[in-house]
């Protein structure tokens, strides 16, 4: 694994959860979020393997804690029939444009490759997803959905919000997290309230740690 | 019905799946599990006003007829929420408050919809909208004339400078203790709110670049009013503000017109305005607790916001007006306008922390009020920005293309990103518009289908305003700067008010030129949007339009059927169980 | 829960000083007669020697402590929410504590002699005020925008180090006074009865100034918050005119409106916990509403100077000519 140096190391957006910064509502919300169990739903055994293998090239996770069950965030959502609300003339809704989506992919995958899109090598799942993105993939089974439109607008706008939806990303990017009853008081450039979390600067991780120890 | 209605409240209290205001009470936003008694009007009897949506326009509207002494039905097809016990610090659950029925976006440069667009709740968009309160400026009232493009509104700029304050006094607008642009305003009821460092980092730029800026005036509070309380700086106002600070339509219009006597109806989508043999209108269909229902009215009043307003219009056609209503001018739909919502992103070597605060506490309109050395017409402002985690990291996947290890390393600089972000004047055109896919809803209804392209003067503006942005970051020493060119905010235009019958879909008053007791209140009466967030002009033309209401029914003008206000006081029927 | 950091402390411990310090200010006033036990470091001899002067220098060091006090609270409070980026942030701490400690000595002290270490610290206290404002002005004019209404709402308030100033400068009198006990009573040649009560009406004035632009700021959204700005102005020309005017009037009036202003300042305290509470969260958010929320060490300020007017007014009223 690559190294990925904490840039708020220690920081824990969960310490705060039974302080202030947190209400009811917060925490019922996010104890359903974190009771997500890493299977599907909505999605279809291989259909999900797919999802999977996706989450992890589009945001790649650090094998040195729990990950984020991005497809299983994503599944839900699809389950529960979230839904963005607006869709290109010829894009099913927003669970079909998955279907549609992961079997095109595999369709692709299986043509040039032989192989599943879960079954591939990293380099190779990479390419295909930016052949996605740039629009280049024409297999049949796409049919009126543009792989571009289903790149951008579905497979990595669903993956994404997913994975910044959980504490665990929050942690890794220093937000302060909920915040009601308690919001922030230090609003200024350079300025940090003692529940936010600090940065590692310079390389000097221990007076970082030590603050982020004390968030609350 | 009213039965049904206690029914369906005892089994759960979820505003999302039952409706909340029956049983002669609505909830009180100001206590957790509170109630407050409210008025109720049979169904069969008709009602001076149905108003379809509980907005910017229909709530304030509401208010101020039921103020008057009107009857007021005001339907939403959203939920009744208690911000204080409803509302999550969360993205995700948030999005409960947004326009998420399905919709078709096309066109050249197809509309993003939903979080950015469009809310349904009671209150309306302003539940989850980011406050920014602005007068325009007064010359749009008459761009055509003055300005050379767009269309004049038949409004006078005077005349709406006192209903401007009349709003900035209602919702208690707290901002800067002189504006430095336009004609004098009375001073705004509260204080501005301090600076974040994305304000800062604004002003400072602003300073560089030689031109003014302030505070942003914004509709929420900076000292206690009442049970609600200020602003604790939380950052989630585009999710909703669970501290009841900001000043949305559903802590203060809607109250103040419970008060008055006007019966809100949640979780009520009307589907149907029903037009009689006489050709005016006679009441609304609409879907509440599983069922279709029919509420007479004397008027109808619709503010359901740019795209439901026309769908439901054209939704509504019989065989007199095949063509939906109020659209002899074949207008309605016609004319959407957007407004440019480009960015200029950049890094900061200073934490900035933008989460904290509203997300746009100061403010530059130094380009709406300049027009020197522009190759283009309107105006637009730019403002700070204060993304949340979601939605920035959704704006580097889809406006930067970044996924895989450049996503997750370029998030980590969350804490020092700095962004400007415009509200650009969007020139009307007839070809981008709202029209009736073939498609059909949960409710059966056929969905909108909303057609967008720029044409060359909207690009030309966003050039302009990126350049400019540009330079205001590379001001203040900010590094890996970027450009989000495609985003887009507020919706208006669709049915357009004018002095002509045949230009436009009402006249100054809102009144539908087709139907004199079909009314049209909210952001769809606008000819032009200039380069303010709308939402404060969309209330003053709600407190003028019921000032003419007023006034023409004393006058006996309104349609027959609909009866002077302090008459029908006495008549109304009231039903509590 | 985890040891909190070294600032989150001293700033606990100045608001807790500062309280402590206060009451037992206040207390003095009914322990006149017997000190209790804890204060006998500061020796009560020659009691008898010109009670009058030493009885008003008492008064003034319990005026100058009441405003250390509530110098010690607000700088805690202010300076934490500013996380001490400077290290100067500490001084006005410092140099509250150790006048509020000044103050306390000499409020228990009977003896008709100047101190040396009080001069010491009154002056160190008044020199404080100046280069806090200096520092103030400076950090508000250096900020984008400059003296805007923004900086001068948020920035480093300007007029606060002033109370410390005051302090500084009432201690300074109440040694002038306290040693006058052969002489007529006076300060820089002047009479000290009506110098104090001139300079204590100027800051009336200048509280005045502060408490209305933060009451501004707040938009007067509660009726009350006019109270600050309009009944210390007038305590402030009660007392410029008993300044200015001729001996041996007993300013029956003046000395009412003094008590009244003390009471206010007290007051205060009451009304900006209510205000804390108003903010979301109430109390329980504490950790944001002290520092959000109006500011609880403020209204005692007023109740100081009130002290100083009442002290000036005993002083002329014991010496006609002071
Ligand atoms: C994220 C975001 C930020 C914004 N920020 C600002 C800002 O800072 N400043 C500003 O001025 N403006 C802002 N706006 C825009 C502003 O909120 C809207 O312009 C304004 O609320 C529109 O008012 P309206 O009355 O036209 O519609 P809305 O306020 O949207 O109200 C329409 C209501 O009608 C209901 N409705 C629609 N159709 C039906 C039907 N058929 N039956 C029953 N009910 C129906 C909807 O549920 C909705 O509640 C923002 C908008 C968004 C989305
Ligand atoms: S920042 Fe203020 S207005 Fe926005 S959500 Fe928080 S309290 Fe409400």
């Amino acid at each position: 694994m690559h190294e990925r140096r904490d840039r708020y190391p220690g920081y824990d957006v969960l310490a705060k959860w039974s302080g202030p910064s947190w209400n009811d509502k917060t925490r019922d919300v996010i104890t359903r979020r974190l009771s997500i169990a890493p299977e599907p739903r909505f999605f279809t055994r291989d259909e999900y393997e797919t999802v999977v293998a996706i989450a992890d090239r589009i945001v790649p996770q650090p094998a040195v804690r729990p990950p984020v069950p991005i497809a299983a965030l994503v599944d839900r959502k699809l389950a529960e029939q979230i839904m963005d609300g607006f869709r290109r003339p010829g894009v099913p809704r927003d669970g079909e444009a998955w279907r549609r989506g992961l079997k095109a992919l595999n369709a692709e995958s299986a043509a040039a490759y032989d192989k599943r899109f879960a079954e591939l090598p990293e380099a190779l799942q990479d390419k295909l997803l930016r052949a996605a993105q740039s629009g280049e993939l024409k297999a049949a089974e796409w049919g009126g959905l543009r792989c571009e439109v289903f790149f951008k607008h579905r497979l990595g706008r669903d993956i994404v919000l997913a994975y910044y939806a959980h504490p665990t990303a929050w942690s890794e990017i220093g937000w302060g997290g909920p915040a009601s009853p308690r919001g922030y008081v230090r609003l200024d450039l350079d300025e940090r309230d003692p529940w936010e979390a600090a940065e590692a600067k310079d390389g000097n991780d221990a007076t970082a740690r030590r603050s982020n120890r004390g968030v609350r | 019905m009213m039965q049904l209605h206690a029914g369906a409240t005892a089994v759960s209290d979820d505003p999302l799946h039952a409706p909340r205001a029956c049983d002669g009470r609505a909830p009180d936003v100001f206590r957790p599990g509170g109630w407050v008694p409210m008025r109720q009007y049979r169904e069969s009897e008709p009602v001076d006003f149905a108003i379809v949506g509980t907005g910017a326009g229909g709530g304030t509207l509401a208010c101020k007829l039921a103020e008057y002494g009107f009857s007021v039905v005001a339907f939403d097809a959203g939920p009744y929420f208690r911000p204080l016990e409803d509302f999550a610090s969360d993205e995700s659950e948030q999005t409960k408050l947004y326009w998420t029925d399905d919709r078709i976006v096309d066109g050249d440069n197809p509309l993003q919809l939903g979080s950015n667009n469009s809310g349904k709740a009671v209150g309306g968009s302003t539940v989850h909208f980011a406050m920014v309160s602005l007068r325009f400026r007064p010359e749009w009232f008459k761009s055509r004339s003055m300005l050379g493009y767009g269309a004049d509104w038949p409004l006078d700029w005077h005349e709406m400078w006192s209903y401007y304050a009349e709003i900035e006094q209602a919702l208690k607008i707290a901002g800067p203790v002189t504006y430095p642009w336009g004609p004098p305003r009375p001073r705004y009821p509260y204080r501005a709110h301090p600076l974040n460092g994305a304000a800062r980092a604004l002003a400072k730029g602003c300073e560089a670049l030689g031109i003014k800026w302030t505070e942003t005036p914004l509709a929420t509070l900076s000292a206690p009013r009442g049970l609600a309380r200020p602003c604790v700086y939380r950052g989630f106002c585009v999710t909703g503000c669970s501290t009841n600070a900001k000043q949305s339509a559903l802590v203060t219009w809607i109250p103040r017109a419970i008060a008055a006597g006007a019966e809100i109806r949640d979780l009520a989508m009307v589907g149907r305005v029903e037009v009689e043999s006489s050709g005016l209108v006679s009441g609304v269909h609409y879907h509440r607790d599983g069922r279709w229902r029919f509420q007479r009215a004397r008027n109808v009043v619709v503010a359901g916001y740019a795209i439901e307003t026309p769908r439901l219009l054209l939704n509504s056609a019989t065989a007199r007006f095949p063509n939906g209503l109020a659209n002899s001018s074949g207008l309605v739909g016609k004319n959407l306008m957007t407004q440019s919502n480009q960015a200029v992103w950049g890094r900061l070597e200073q934490e900035v922390r933008s989460y904290k605060g509203p997300p746009s506490l100061a403010i530059t309109e130094h380009w709406n009020y300049e027009d020197r050395g522009k190759d283009f017409f309107g105006g637009y402002s730019y403002m700070s920005q204060g993304p949340l985690p979601q939605l920035w990291a959704n704006t580097l996947f889809n406006a930067r293309g970044l996924w895989g290890n450049s996503l997750v390393e370029a998030m980590k600089d969350y804490n020092h990103v700095v962004g400007l972000k415009i509200v650009g004047e969007m020139l009307p055109q007839e070809s981008n518009r709202v029209t009736l896919s073939e498609e059909v809803d949960q409710y059966g209804l056929r969905i909108p289908r909303i057609t967008y392209s720029w044409c060359d003067n909207d690009k030309r503006l966003i050039d302009h305003s990126l350049k400019f942005m540009r330079r205001a970051l590379e001001a203040v020493n900010a590094t890996d700067i970027w450009i989000q060119d495609d985003d887009t905010c507020h919706l208006n235009g669709t049915a357009r008010m004018g002095s002509d019958a045949r230009s436009s879909v009402v006249d100054a008053d809102c009144r539908s030129w087709d139907i004199p007791n079909l009314w049209i209140c909210d952001g769809s009466v606008f000819p032009t949007v200039g380069g303010a967030n709308p939402s404060l002009t969309i209330q003053a033309i709600a407190c003028r339009t019921a000032d003419r209401i007023r006034a023409l029914a004393r006058r006996g003008e309104l349609e027959a059927g609909s009866a002077r206000p302090s008459i029908h006081r006495c008549s109304i029927e009231v039903q509590r169980l | 829960m985890n040891r909190p950091a070294e600032r989150d402390l001293i700033a606990m411990a100045g608001i807790a000083a500062s309280g402590l310090a206060l009451a037992s200010l206040l207390s003095s006033s009914s322990a006149r007669v017997r000190p209790p036990r804890w204060r006998l470091a500061a020796p009560g001899r020659n009691r008898s020697s010109n009670p009058e002067t030493v009885k008003a220098a008492r008064r003034l060091n319990r005026a100058a402590g009441t405003l250390a006090a509530s110098v010690l609270a607000d700088s805690s409070v202010e300076h934490y929410r500013g996380s001490f980026k400077n290290k100067a942030m500490y001084t006005p701490l410092l140099v509250s504590a150790l006048t509020l400690a000044t103050s306390l000595h000499g409020t228990a002290d009977m003896r008709p002699l100047a101190h040396k270490a009080r001069d010491a610290t009154y002056l160190l206290a008044a020199a404080t005020g100046l280069v806090g404002s200096g520092f103030h002005l400076y950090n508000v004019g250096k900020r984008v925008g400059g003296f805007s209404w923004q900086n001068v709402f948020y920035g480093a308030p300007i007029g606060a180090p002033m109370a410390i100033l005051l302090s500084g400068l009432l201690g300074f009198c109440s040694e002038r006074v306290r040693e006058a006990h052969r002489t007529r009573p006076r300060i820089f040649r002047l009479p000290a009865g009506r110098a104090i009560a001139a300079v204590t009406g100027a800051g009336l004035l200048g509280t005045t100034g502060e408490a209305g632009l933060l009451h501004f700021r707040g938009a007067y959204h509660n009726p009350f918050m006019l109270l600050p700005v309009t009944l210390p102005p007038i305590g402030a020309a009660l007392l410029m005119s008993a300044a200015g005017g001729g001996p041996g009037r007993t300013h029956r009036f003046t000395r009412w409106w003094m008590r009244l202003l003390t009471g206010m300042g007290f007051a205060g305290v009451g009304f900006h916990a209510y205000g804390v509470s108003r903010n979301m969260g109430g109390w329980r958010n504490w950790s944001q509403n002290i520092l959000n929320g109006p500011p609880l060490p403020a209204p005692p300020s007023f109740a100081g100077l009130a002290l100083a007017g009442l002290a000036a007014l005993g002083l002329m009223k014991a010496h006609p000519d002071a």
